[in-house]
């Protein structure tokens, strides 16, 4: 099931896909513009640890629910290529948007979150942005994020690690409503770098917060 | 970026030597397999306490297998949520990233060290006593014998052999301790004891299982009058022993009556614990087979059916996503539902005109929620108003709707947004009652506003409703930034 192919000399964005379900890998491969070359391919867990340290992308698209391992899914994935977390970044992709499946992939260290009914554009698009090493939030995600950390912007006294500040939480509001980066910029009259910096700064806080209620947050939430 | 370290489950198995505690605990922590051996030695060598540990290991922590086990157990489906599924499963299964790959470590010449220093199990005379009639490791068999007891019952040789060093055990400790042990009364009862044990044994599993099944055994009833047994039995012997000779000599029967059923309970202990771990997976997956044939139901009476449907209706693609959505919607319902959480809540509300809309348009509506209240008449009033947004993106923006509703303690918010080609709000004519009258007027009416932004990008409606009637002025018009208050 696992496949590595050459490594193309073509200046492109190397991704390795990672899903137990073929016809959605191949039609993945199919969707995604032609600048991303689709490097490798896995279905388990095993596989996928294997073939991303051999390949060492830069992108890895990586389903939440997984089969094998220990039965973690993508969070696995994740802990199992912890040393290649500098280098290779994570795309998590998932049909089922229960806020404990993205908040713990996120969590474990993927710098965004997708839903796979998503355009090939879209994703294309997601990829490029991973690969510059900015977070890519999806509307659900972003909602996620106002629920956990609460809608009220940080007081000077909190953890600086557990509240948005006023202008992400507006970013946030504004990605929960639908609005592209680039939408958010105009809207808020900055650069499109600042929207994004915006967007990495929640993530740090969502990956890094020692915050209790955040995690309970997740595992509580099991509406949708 | 920093994540956790990875920790592998705590589970018995790989390279053992005796139960594989040591192997199972050096994966656990990450430290070399060796180096927690040697600590354990040097722990059991400090008056026993590495005994002790080890053995409370060896019973609580389960092997590799049993862990596989009772992971399977855990939901496999790929929508069931998975991280309320403990980190557990078989230990053998190492990724290669991780700094201790599993080393064949050398049992042999372990064993070979383990052995002289290993103090004897039951005690310093039985030590002796087993040095005597066996090699020096013989203190190792009976360790070995619980290991078999705990995977497999075949074993009753094993188990005879303990239960019998352990009674020479209690008898040399009361030869040493200057108790005059009378062999010619202990013999005849070792030699019933063992005779039980045979025919014990002799049952096979299953008969075993059926016969404490039958006896209720394994039910509160059942132990009452197991124990209501053994007191009359005790009280029984008491009474014939105190009857022939003095209180003395009585109380000396009774230690040593109680020092072998505690024997005896020692060495059927591990067996116990693993017909009860039996048991309890045969419940768990009597429950697991419920459940799945519960699923299986809704399943074949949902998704099946939809499938079949968009199978017949293949060549038609609007009416393919359309079920495909409304399927995709069901079943989410079902899955993710929360039993816990009250009907006539706002954001249900929103989702189930999202759902209308999605099923009347066959437009994709996303509704993404943050914080919720209960449904009172004025909300019935922005649903109304968010579903006629809807409608209207559905119908003249093109792709996707997004649609948001964010409840707060000041005021309850919902945006609409699509991405059509926009359209200029105060060029409506008046006539046109969609959006001035359902959507703006609505609000107005409840003591909420409604703005409307429309450029080349799309259009957006944002509806708000203050929590507290009355405080909202719907007549100041903002007309900055495109946007316009109608």
């Amino acid at each position: 099931m696992s496949t590595i192919e050459e490594a193309s000399p073509a200046r492109g964005i190397r991704v390795v896909i990672v899903d137990d379900h073929a016809i959605f890998r191949s039609g993945l491969k199919a969707d995604l513009d032609p600048d991303i070359v689709v490097a490798g391919e896995a279905g388990t867990v095993e596989e996928a640890v294997v073939v991303i340290a051999a390949v060492r992308p830069d992108v890895v698209l990586l389903d939440v629910h997984l089969p094998g391992g220990l039965g973690g899914g993508g969070r696995e994935v994740l802990a199992g290529s912890v040393p290649l977390l500098g280098s290779t970044r994570f795309l998590a992709l998932s049909v089922s948007d229960a806020a404990e499946d993205v908040v713990s992939v996120i969590r474990a260290g993927a710098r965004g979150y997708v839903t796979k009914t998503i355009s090939g554009a879209e994703i294309s698009d997601a990829v490029r942005r991973v690969a510059g090493g900015d977070a890519v939030f999806s509307p659900r995600l972003a909602g996620f994020v106002l629920d956990a950390f609460g809608t009220a912007p940080a007081d000077i006294a909190d953890d600086e690690l557990d509240r948005l500040s006023a202008r992400e939480l507006e970013v946030m509001r504004l990605i929960a409503r639908g609005y592209s980066y680039k939408e958010v910029a105009k809207e808020l009259f900055i650069s499109i770098k600042t929207v994004e910096t915006h967007v990495s700064a929640v993530l740090r806080k969502l990956q890094l917060s020692s915050r209790h209620e955040l995690t309970r947050w997740a595992a509580e939430r099991r509406l949708l | 970026m920093t994540t956790a370290a990875y920790r592998p489950p705590l589970v018995r198995g790989g390279d053992r030597v005796i139960a594989g505690v040591c192997a199972g605990l050096a994966r656990h922590l990450g430290w070399p397999v060796k180096m927690v051996r040697i600590g354990m030695v040097v722990a059991a060598l400090a008056g026993g306490a590495g005994v002790a540990f080890y053995a409370w290991l060896w019973i609580m922590v389960p092997t590799a297998d049993e862990s596989a086990k009772r992971n399977a157990r855990q939901p496999a489906s790929p929508i069931a949520p998975a991280v309320s599924a403990p980190f557990t499963a078989p230990a053998s299964q190492q990724y290669p990233t991780q700094p201790y790959p599993a080393q064949p470590y050398p049992a042999q010449p372990y064993a070979a060290a383990f052995a002289p220093s290993a103090p004897p199990v039951p005690g310093s005379a039985a030590g002796t006593a087993a040095a005597g009639t066996a090699p020096a490791s013989e203190g190792q068999v009976p360790a070995d014998s619980w290991r078999s007891r705990v995977t497999s019952l075949r074993y009753g040789k094993e188990i005879l052999l303990g239960a019998g060093l352990l009674l020479a055990a209690a008898i040399l400790i009361a030869r040493v301790l200057g108790v005059d042990v009378p062999l010619g009364t202990l013999i005849p009862v070792a030699a019933i004891l063992g005779g039980a044990a045979i025919a014990w044994m002799q049952l096979d599993e299953t008969r075993r299982a059926g016969l404490v099944d039958k006896t209720k055994a394994d039910q509160a009833g059942g132990w009452a009058r197991l124990a209501a047994g053994l007191a009359l039995v005790v009280a029984g012997v008491l009474v014939m022993v105190s009857g022939s000779g003095s209180w003395e000599q009585t109380w000396l029967a009774l230690l040593s009556s109680v020092a072998v059923l505690g024997g005896v309970a020692l060495v059927l202990l591990p067996w116990g614990l693993k017909f009860w771990r039996d048991l309890e997976a045969e419940r768990a997956g009597r429950v697991r087979a419920t459940e799945r044939a519960e699923i299986a139901a809704h399943l074949h009476d949902s998704v099946l059916q939809t499938l079949a449907l968009i199978q017949r209706r293949a060549g038609n693609e609007t009416d393919v996503v359309r079920l495909a959505r409304a399927q995709e919607r069901e079943l989410r319902g079902w899955l993710y539902r929360d039993p816990g959480k009250e009907a006539g809540q706002l954001s249900e509300g929103i989702n189930a005109a999202a759902a209308e809309v999605e099923d009347s348009l066959g437009h994709a509506v996303e509704v993404v929620t943050v914080g919720d209240c209960a449904m009172t008449e004025r909300h019935e009033a922005l649903v109304q108003a968010a579903r006629e947004a809807m409608l209207n993106a559905a119908r003249h923006g093109g792709g996707a709707v997004s649609v948001y509703l964010e409840v707060t303690d000041g005021a309850a918010e919902v945006f609409v947004k699509d991405r059509g080609p926009g359209f200029d709000p105060d060029a409506v004519p008046a006539d046109r009652l969609g959006v001035r009258e359902s959507i703006v007027g609505r609000m107005n009416r409840h003591g909420g506003t409604a703005i409307i932004t429309s450029s080349q990008d799309g259009t957006e409606v944002r509806l708000r409703l203050p929590q507290a009637a009355g405080t909202a002025s719907g007549a100041a018009a903002t007309n900055s930034n495109g946007e316009a208050r109608l």
